[in-house]
């Protein structure tokens, strides 16, 4: 489960005082600012799963989403001073984790579309990496094979509905932690996940009455 | 099999969709997570520090190639020796210069 975050509002505004995880985030930050290793590791072994199932939902791939993962954490080891306090820690997490997964996407798309003209003009030989299957054998079950159709359409969606989708329906945020995240409005968000769901919902032959 | 009963059964099989894929477990990192990232940030440390080539490091050749930035980009008077100093002395504009007899 991922840790509470604070309401839209209070991603834009310092959190009222008293707020526990806020001022736990403070209070983390604080230590890493100083370089406590300690504050470091805590911080990854609070974050980790979180950063990384979020990466592992856009990417699909476990070793791209280590890599994006540690890319995240070290972004932050590096980037601490730069963090405001304006948003919750974890927002500005997922905002990382969301952000360079997607970066990792495009630059895979390109190093694959790349290695193909390489390999038509013939200056490569080696034959074109392909993504790799994970799919289970209980996906021959028909519910585990319209659950890996579903990704598959997920992973076509354009990229802010898939993250909005992702964290709505893997990460469970709600409108206002998405809108922190996307750095838009609740209002944005909604329009994001209805044209995710009704792209989704007519792929997969599923006649939306209400979505 | 009316239109309205079609949709209530898609509806339900969207919703069961859904809450199948968050059943689904969370995918985790393998053990160990932390100390691949100290490992990673201890990488890109090091990769920072050697861009510049070792001898740029040594503190003699940097004095060395500063000395010498310093000497070739100046007017070098500092350095000019007295003899060749005191002709160009002797220059005033609009006028040719003496040479010194042989």
């Amino acid at each position: 489960m991922a840790p509470s975050l604070p309401l839209r509002a209070a991603s834009d505004l310092p959190a009222p005082p008293g707020t526990s995880t806020w001022a736990a985030d403070a209070t983390l930050v604080a230590q890493l600012r100083q370089g406590s290793e300690a504050a470091f590791r805590t911080l990854v072994a609070r974050f980790q799963d979180q950063v990384y199932s979020t990466a592992f939902s856009l990417l699909r791939s476990p070793e791209e989403a280590e890599d994006v993962a540690q890319e995240v954490f070290v972004e932050v080891y590096q980037t601490i001073n730069r963090f405001r306090g304006e948003a919750a820690l974890s927002t500005w997490l997922y905002r990382l984790a969301t952000s360079r997964a997607l970066q990792h996407r495009r630059r895979l798309t390109t190093r694959k579309r790349f290695a193909f003209f390489t390999s038509w003009l013939g200056f490569a030989d080696h034959s074109l990496p392909e993504p790799p299957d994970h799919t289970h054998p209980l996906a021959l079950l028909e519910e585990a094979q319209q659950l890996e159709l579903l990704r598959q359409h997920i992973s076509r969606l354009p990229p802010q509905q898939q993250v909005a989708f992702v964290l709505r329906h893997e990460q469970e945020l709600s409108y206002e932690e998405i809108a922190a995240v996307l750095n838009t409005t609740t209002a944005a968000v909604e329009s994001l996940l209805f044209r995710a769901r009704r792209t989704l919902r007519h792929h997969l032959q599923f006649s939306p009455r209400h979505v | 099999m009316s239109d309205s009963d079609f949709h209530a059964t898609s509806d339900e099989e969207w919703a069961g969709l859904m809450q199948q894929l968050r059943r689904q477990p969370r995918a985790q990192p393998q053990p160990f997570f932390y100390a691949r990232v100290r490992a990673r940030l201890a990488t890109q440390q090091a990769a920072a520090i050697a861009w510049l080539p070792a001898w740029v490091r040594r503190p003699a050749y940097a004095a060395l190639l500063g000395a010498l930035v310093l000497a070739v980009s100046g007017d070098n008077a500092a350095l000019r020796p007295a003899a060749s100093a005191s002709q160009s002395d002797g220059y005033q504009a609009g006028q040719p210069t003496q040479l010194a007899p042989r």
